[in-house]
């Protein structure tokens, strides 16, 4: 029998979830025997849900799968296990208080019955094969995220895996750490590993890969050869011409006006220690809409959460209408006219409680008697209000939140915050998961709040919104910001070129 | 003088010892597994009950440590069946349990003896002597058990996969541990340590069953649990501790309790456990998925 | 989403409260029928004493009410930031204790009320803050706290402040300090279930119409949108462990001051209230009026208990098993969705397969 060349053959793979939304479209992916295949694209492309297919957790709404030429059928991680299939995530399953060797035997332990000293004789032998340096007595929470990961790829090693999938493993490591990476990389190549790398960074997925499938919306761009191709092609394919056609012409609108917010040099913690924002500095002014672009998780959330005060600063100041308010309490902020509409319902909203609670939430002073007490009368005609001019549709005013439909609940949480004419709005992923009609909404909701002058900060991933309603735009990636600039000044190659880390100019 | 009174009371905190040390070795494996058992103090009522009364109509000692030990584990399964499988709220339950073991078991007294408050005496476990002083062989098995559980728990890899599970259970499951039986299992054990606890209580220290005769125990065991850090062997020397707090109320009440005072000192041994607590906690890891409910999804 | 038809096994959460409330009750009696049966007793001549039983004395049957209700509250209160508070017992026993001590020496019942509620909230921020700040476990500090100021009360009474006409009492409450009978025409009840009427209105206004009520009720239902609004969740624990000790305490004093105006030594008139009150508040919802009517069916359990226990020779420890029952019962709040939503899903599967073949 002729050895198999090929290690993954996924045919025809499409994913429709059940309300509807197609996550993938007809996909196909070739992987060679050892070779290292990249995966490009976007947030949203159908990346992860393609490779959750591939591992078994998800099953394909249709398609075949072929590993080393052999047709399978996964019902669960476990049978792609034994197929030789490791995969390693994002967010790493690992027991924090146990050690290396603890979880080293713990993994194993479910497959076989193991003595620790096998585990321990195996597991140095692996490391030193590859040159892996993992400590195996310490506990994985005192590790670095870069060992870490080192220990999660142990794992999958020692279940004696032939094909390793990484989910965009560089996106938690330092620059050093991800050239110690990807040395570690090809040496699993040398030892005959096929390898699957999903990335949204282009010098990296141009550094290591020997060929590249692109996917866009659901569906494969294209499939090229790393050496046949640069950079510039890479974020060509990744964006997509139409993005940039859909900037409106030239809309009539005011000049921006004074500076009321600016950001000095910010330097911000994320929840694990790390930094997550590096001097961070910008200027927004009224009447603008300064969109933030970038991919999530480089910085953006622990920038807006540091400029309100939920979350400490480490370094630098933010200065809102002349006045440093650096590290005050969010209320005292939102007092001051800075709201902040947070990316997720859950936390803008307390969906277990009604509508009128509901409305008071970010301004409860306003709605107190001298005595402490809650006026209701005025938070109930107050949340009518916001009801009747946001056009929120709800069953009655003392429904909890949570009965609402997406759309609507986006109305309250934009309205409660947009009726009080604040100077400054920070909108974060405003219409994410909304359907079409809300999202049109909030959109020009937010423009006709600019032409009267309000400034926003829209953090957004969805790089046609950002497009389509901002006057100036600011790429951030891994903590900085890249560059700023028009609309018109990025051209898609530009931008992907920022936003997959690479620095170039923008102004032509 | 002074120094026989202090090796006295040593080896007599080795007494109220074990129903602690069984009771905490049992709750640590269960909350190590993720699971918490706050209905520990009804297990010892009941345990203390039933094996009295099997003691009381048989005199026969070992059956009547298996009824304990079967009390507690029935016991174990009901709050293993509400907490793991049914994802019931660990604490309320816990409380539930207790409220109905302390109405049984009333209810049993009267029924079966006709009185409220305490049965007649049974016959007691033999002691052996030591020092003069006659102690229970189950001292020795209960220690026993705390560093039998406690290699279990750190020496073997189903202790790995059963602490596992109290860490975080959903990177368990990816791992191949059976999440939920684990915990089941667990629990069960750690209540039948706990019947064993009560068994211990009626039929070998008191000599017969009293509505009373829990007095908190159960919850001073929890104490010792976190103060233990979850750890077996520290166990022991916390019960030994709480025992000695108790045998030092009891020495006080008899030297110097003119019939009011004696009540202070039984103060003694609960204000000494949360003076232990407040002093020590803090330094050991609670198991991070503790008292959570595994959602599969 | 309305209510929607049985049929289609949809219900409101008003509907939901009625079955896990009704079937919570009725596992717990039909426990406690098979206990009355395997002692030799008639089940359903127990049961029916076990609960009409209590009728008889309304007066009696409202004043027991009472003091539970305020043990609800203080289970209730903290349970709306997510905290467990077992320690209404000793909160109880303290703020009993405080009002008699300030009864006697200054004579002012209305101090002495407010002072056992002081007592008790005292106790509630201690317990609090160590575990805020210190990360103690609150249900074992507060049941080691409950049983040291049990036997501490019991010391104090018998040693120091014993009546000497009779010893295993406490000295009297003054005359100028009680709370008395209320003459409503041909009724006479005491005053403390008015009272306590008041201050569960009182609570209600708290949590619901003050700024401290809002910072509670949103740090239980969700931290992180607390912490986006600006609002502190550990300082509102630590707020409604204050109130929750301060309604205990004013239970035990209103038990002191308006009903037994004196403490007996071995504190069997406030013996298990503090669990009891836990079980209301499972049972109200932790919602004031819920608690109410709550405390009142309970209260006629403990009464139909004792009145089997009089007529049948039943131990009344019997009303203690069925709460227990019953707040087990109440720990399995998925227990009955899952249930419906499992039914629903079967249901749903075998729709859907006829559908899609």
């Amino acid at each position: 029998m002729p050895e198999e060349k090929t290690a993954i053959e996924m045919s025809n793979i499409t994913k429709i979830y059940p309300d509807g939304v197609v996550a993938l479209r007809n996909v196909d992916l070739i992987v060679k025997k050892g070779e290292i295949h990249g995966l490009l694209g976007e947030n949203g492309a159908g990346k992860t849900t393609l490779m959750r297919i591939l591992y078994g957790e998800i099953k394909p709404s249709k398609g075949t799968i072929k590993i080393f030429g052999k047709k399978v059928r996964f019902r669960g991680p476990w049978d792609a296990i034994k197929e030789g299939i490791g995969m390693v995530y994002q967010h790493f399953s690992l027991i924090p208080p146990f050690t290396v060797l603890e979880n080293l035997v713990l993994s194993l332990s479910s497959i076989a019955k193991v003595n620790v000293n096998e585990v321990k004789e195996k597991a140095k032998n692996i490391i030193e094969s590859i040159g892996l340096n993992v400590p195996l007595n310490v506990r994985v929470e005192m590790l670095d995220v870069g060992v870490q990961q080192r220990v999660e790829i142990l794992k999958v090693l020692m279940r004696d895996a032939k094909i390793l999938i990484l989910d965009e493993p560089t996106s938690v490591l330092t620059p050093t750490e991800v050239n110690e990476f990807l040395e570690m990389l090809r040496k699993l190549k040398k030892m005959g590993i096929t390898i699957i790398f999903i990335t949204h960074k282009l010098k990296e997925a141009k550094s290591i890969t020997d060929s590249i499938t692109i996917l866009r919306k659901g569906r494969v761009v294209d499939v090229v050869e790393t050496n046949k191709v640069n950079e510039i092609d890479l974020a060509k394919m990744m964006i997509g011409r139409e993005t940039i056609l859909k900037i409106p012409e030239k809309r009539s609108r005011p000049e921006a006006g004074s500076v009321i917010l600016k950001v000095e040099n910010l330097h911000v913690r994320d929840d694990k220690g790390l930094l997550a924002v590096k001097g961070v500095s910008f200027i927004l002014r009224e009447g603008e809409i300064l969109g933030l672009a970038g991919v999530q998780g480089n910085g953006q959330r622990e920038l807006v959460e540091a400029i309100i005060g939920y979350r400490p600063v480490e370094k630098g100041r933010v200065i809102f209408m002349g006045e440093d308010v650096t590290g005050r309490s969010p209320s005292e902020i939102y007092g001051k006219g800075l709201a902040y509409i947070p990316d997720s319902r859950a936390i803008g909203l307390v969906l277990d409680m009604d509508v009128i609670s509901n409305s008071i939430l970010t301004r409860l002073k306003n709605f107190l008697s001298k005595g402490g007490r809650i006026v209701w009368d005025k938070a109930q005609s107050f949340s009518s209000k916001i009801v009747k001019d946001f056009e929120v549709v709800i069953d009655s005013l003392k429904a909890p939140v949570k009965y609402l439909s997406g759309g609507n609940q986006q109305r309250l949480l934009v309205g409660r915050e947009v009726i009080w004419k604040p100077k400054v709005i920070i909108a974060a992923e405003p219409t994410h998961g909304l359907d079409i009609a809300a999202t049109e909404y909030i959109r020009s909701l937010l423009v006709e709040l600019r032409d009267r002058g309000t400034a926003i900060l829209l953090v957004s991933t969805d790089l046609d919104e950002i497009f389509q309603l901002s006057d100036r735009i600011a790429v951030i990636y891994e903590g900085e910001i890249m560059a700023t600039g028009r609309p018109e000044e990025f051209t898609p190659e530009k931008l992907g070129l920022l936003m997959g880390g690479v620095k170039c100019q923008v102004k032509s | 003088m002074e120094l026989n009174i202090i090796a006295n009371l040593l080896i007599i905190s080795l007494v109220p010892m074990v129903p602690l040390l069984l009771g905490s070795v049992g709750e640590i494996v269960a909350e190590k597994a993720g699971v918490v058992n706050i209905g520990i103090e009804g297990i010892f009522l009941l345990s203390a009950l039933t094996s009295a009364v099997i003691d009381f109509f048989t005199g026969n000692l070992i059956l009547a440590i298996l009824t304990g030990i079967v009390t507690g584990t029935g016991l174990g399964i009901l709050h293993g069946i509400i907490s793991v499988y049914l994802r019931g709220d660990q604490i309320v339950a816990g409380v539930g349990v207790n409220m109905l073991a302390y109405g049984l078991c009333v209810i049993s007294l009267v029924t079966i003896w006709e009185t409220f408050g305490s049965s007649p005496p049974v016959k007691t476990v033999p002691k052996l002597k030591i020092f003069d002083l006659r102690v229970s062989p189950l001292v020795i098995v209960s220690i026993a058990i705390a560093l039998v559980t406690w290699y279990f728990l750190f020496k073997t890899n189903t202790g790995l996969r059963l602490r596992a599970c109290g860490e975080d259970p959903r990177a368990a499951e990816t791992m191949g541990v059976n999440v939920m039986r684990t915990r089941f299992l667990a629990t069960v054990y750690g209540a039948m340590l706990a019947g064993l606890g009560g068994a211990y209580l009626s039929i070998d220290w008191v000599g017969q069953f009293t509505r009373e005769i829990a007095a908190g125990r159960g919850f001073i065991a929890l104490a010792n649990v976190a103060f233990s850090g979850w750890n077996p062997l520290i166990a022991i020397a916390g019960a030994f501790i709480f025992g000695f707090f108790e045998a030092l109320s009891i020495y006080l009440s008899i030297r110097y309790g003119q019939f009011a005072l004696v009540y202070l000192f039984k103060t003694i041994p609960y204000l000494g456990t949360i003076a232990v607590t407040i002093i020590f906690v803090g330094r050991a890891k609670t198991p991070a998925a503790l008292g959570k409910p595994y959602i599969k999804e | 989403m309305s209510s929607k038809k049985l049929g289609k096994l949809e219900f409101t959460e008003y509907e939901f409260f009625i079955i896990e409330t009704t079937g919570s009750v009725a596992a717990g009696l039909i426990v406690s029928g098979i206990i009355l049966a395997i002692l030799g007793y008639n089940p359903l001549r127990g049961l029916s004493l076990l609960l009409f039983g209590g009728i008889r004395n309304p007066d009696y049957l409202l004043s027991r009410a009472t003091f539970i209700m305020m043990t609800g509250l203080a289970f209730a209160i903290p349970m709306y930031a997510g905290l467990f508070n077992i320690n209404g017992e000793g909160e109880m026993y303290i703020g009993g204790l405080t009002a008699l001590l300030v009864a006697i020496y200054t004579g002012n019942g209305f101090l002495a009320i407010l002072m056992g509620g002081f007592a008790g909230a005292v106790l509630g921020l201690i317990i609090s803050v160590l575990r805020v700040y210190r990360g103690v476990n609150e249900v074992v500090t507060a049941i080691m706290l409950n049983m040291a100021i049990y036997y501490m009360i019991i010391y104090l009474i018998t040693a120091k402040l014993y009546d000497p006409v009779a010893p295993h009492e406490s000295l009297k409450v003054p005359a100028s300090a009680r709370f008395g009978l209320l003459k409503l025409g041909v009724f006479r009840i005491h005053i403390i279930f008015p009272l306590a009427l008041i201050f569960i209105a009182f609570s209600y206004y708290i949590l619901y119409f003050t700024k401290l009520g809002y910072e509670i009720r949103v740090s239980g239902l969700s931290p992180a949108s607390a912490k986006y609004a600006g609002i502190d969740p550990n300082k509102a624990m630590i707020n409604s462990m204050i109130l929750g000790g301060f309604f205990a305490g004013v239970g035990g004093a209103l038990n002191v001051i308006g009903f037994m105006y004196y403490m007996d030594s071995m504190l069997t008139s406030m013996h298990g209230m503090g669990f009891d009150g836990i079980g209301v508040a499972l049972m109200g919802r932790n919602n004031p009026i819920g608690i109410v009517l709550a405390s009142i069916f309970f209260s006629m359990l403990i009464l139909g208990s004792q009145r089997m226990q009089l007529l049948m020779r039943v131990p009344k420890e019997l009303a203690d098993a069925l709460s227990g029952v019953i707040i087990i019962a109440f720990s399995l709040p998925y227990a009955y969705r899952m249930l419906i939503s499992y039914l629903r899903t079967r249901r749903m599967i075998k729709v859907g397969a006829e559908h899609h073949s």
